[in-house]
């Protein structure tokens, strides 16, 4: 077996399989480069881990709090397609984060649930524009029946009437 | 020697033509022009206004009418009693009764001032000279139109300033209306005896707010300057509108009702631009028609022409329908629930 090579970070890391690691480990007990080799690659990441983060310079955290400084805190931010709970025709608007798309099946019972109200709609708007003109037609009462005019006394009148005479209840007397 | 008559006779020509253009020669004319416009013959129509109706007198009238089909003629032995009236019988038919020497009975002897002022509005009235008329010297007054043809002439006593006789012309010049004295009697003026003064007159349309209000509509102005004098209501619910010119009168009455034509007895139809129309042969020129859910009914001392476009004037609506109840009820709902209704 050759040595380990790439495969000691791997081995290191607990990446390999269990046929692989056994030949690795093989390899180690005869080989001395090898194990010095992962002795120190062990030693290198063990360190590396014992270390802190990276610390935040204080001018840094000051400048960013300073560019807020006067105004509102920031308005929440809006998604494009807010809430599952809106539809648009009765359909339900996909969201951002849907997985599953739009029920496009086709409906059996709404929809004749819809037909059904749409025809009492109808019925509803039938039955009052009846009671309206039925209304109009009693309140308008009967058309005033066939008749003749007093044609005498009407004469009678003009005869009797004194244009521009003013106000005064003219007398109404049989003339010639 | 040769140049001075010359001389002379351009001097006399410039002298003759400075007088023929003076001032005073324009002046001259101006007042004969004003004469000529002015109503020199309304003075006399007043004093015979007023002497019909507070003088006493009594006499044979005749009264001949020619309307749309022909003359129609009548004689009155007539009587005015001051503060009474004047007594009107027929001779044909023997009715009688008082009337107001004011009205179409009693042949619009005496017009009230208004009327007189309405007269004057719409025509000239000049006085025409002196003439005589059945043994009587009168004055003679015409009333002209704008274009200078007549549209009446009247016979003034001069010794009572009654009107001896009266007529009336149409727009093309032809007689539609004489009425005059056969024979005139007049009372004497007793000593310290009070003549009336003549009523002045007005407008009766004290109502016609009320009436707008209620929804009728009629127009303020016929053809022929006929204007609206009176518009009220009577009891038995039809509208009575009255329209003259001064001179002649048209009474319209609008009455609630489909016509029924096959009752109408003595009345003949004519059919005018798809509208019947029922008139009947007599001097008042009777004409009824139908307009919507009313009936409209005319009487006129006027010119058949004058009455014709009068009559045209007036709405010829189609017969009601079902849209016209229906109209009723909206418009009755609307005035009911309305606040300022």
């Amino acid at each position: 077996m050759s040595h380990l090579g790439e495969r000691v970070s791997a081995l290191v890391d607990g990446e390999l399989n269990h046929h692989e690691r056994d030949r690795a480990l093989s390899h180690l007990a005869f080989c001395a480069s090898c194990r010095a080799e992962v002795e120190a690659m062990r030693a290198l990441k063990s360190r590396l881990r014992s270390l802190d983060g990276p610390a935040m310079p204080a001018d840094l955290t000051m400048s960013l709090l300073r560019m807020a400084d006067p105004g509102d805190p920031l308005p929440p931010r809006e998604r494009p397609f807010p809430s599952g709970s809106r539809t648009f025709g009765g359909a339900p608007i996909p969201g951002m984060h849907t997985v599953a798309p739009p029920d496009n099946r086709p409906r059996g019972r709404a929809a004749s649930t819809r037909r059904a109200r749409r025809v009492g709609y109808v019925a509803v708007g039938v039955a009052s524009a009846a009671v309206a003109i039925g209304t109009l037609f009693v309140v308008g009462g009967p058309d005033p029946g066939p008749r003749v005019p007093p044609v005498d006394m009407f004469a009678n009148q003009h005869r009797n009437t004194a244009p521009y005479g003013g106000s005064a209840t003219p007398s109404f007397s049989p003339t010639p | 020697m040769i140049r001075l008559p010359a001389c002379l006779a351009v001097v006399v020509a410039m002298v003759l033509g400075l007088v023929a253009g003076s001032p005073a020669r324009a002046v001259q004319q101006s007042v004969q022009q004003g004469e000529r416009d002015e109503d020199t013959g309304l003075r006399l129509l007043r004093e015979a206004a007023a002497a019909a109706r507070g003088r006493g007198y009594s006499g044979t009238q005749y009264v001949t009418t020619w309307g749309r089909s022909g003359s129609f003629s009548s004689m009155v032995e007539v009587r005015n009693v001051p503060g009474r009236g004047l007594s009107v019988s027929s001779r044909p038919s023997g009715t009688a009764g008082w009337v107001d020497p004011g009205t179409p009975a009693g042949s619009m002897a005496a017009p009230s001032e208004t009327m007189l002022e309405v007269l004057a509005r719409n025509y000239r009235v000049v006085d025409a000279g002196r003439t005589r008329t059945g043994g009587r010297a009168a004055h003679l007054v015409d009333v002209l139109r704008t274009d200078g043809t007549p549209a009446a002439r009247y016979w003034l006593d001069e010794s009572g300033g009654l009107a001896l006789r009266r007529e009336l012309f149409d727009g093309r010049g032809r007689t539609v209306h004489v009425g005059g004295f056969l024979d005139l009697t007049l009372d004497p003026v007793a000593r310290g005896s009070v003549v009336p003064v003549p009523p002045p007159g007005g407008l009766d349309l004290g109502e016609v707010p009320e009436l707008l209000d209620r929804g009728w509509r009629f127009p303020a102005e016929l053809p022929g300057r006929l204007e609206l004098f009176a518009a009220h209501t009577a009891p038995a619910g039809y509208l009575y509108l009255g329209y003259s010119d001064g001179l002649s009168v048209v009474s319209v009455f609008v009455d609630s009702g489909v016509l029924d034509g096959e009752k109408l007895r003595g009345w003949h139809a004519q059919r005018h631009d798809g509208h019947t129309i029922w008139m009947r042969n007599s001097a008042e020129q009777g004409t009824i028609w139908a307009s919507g859910d009313h009936v409209y009914t005319v009487f006129a001392d006027a010119p058949a022409d004058t009455v014709d476009a009068a009559v045209a004037a007036l709405p010829h609506e189609p017969a009601p329908n079902l849209w016209n109840r229906l109209g009723r009820g909206a418009h009755r709902l609307l005035s009911w629930v309305n606040p300022f209704g």
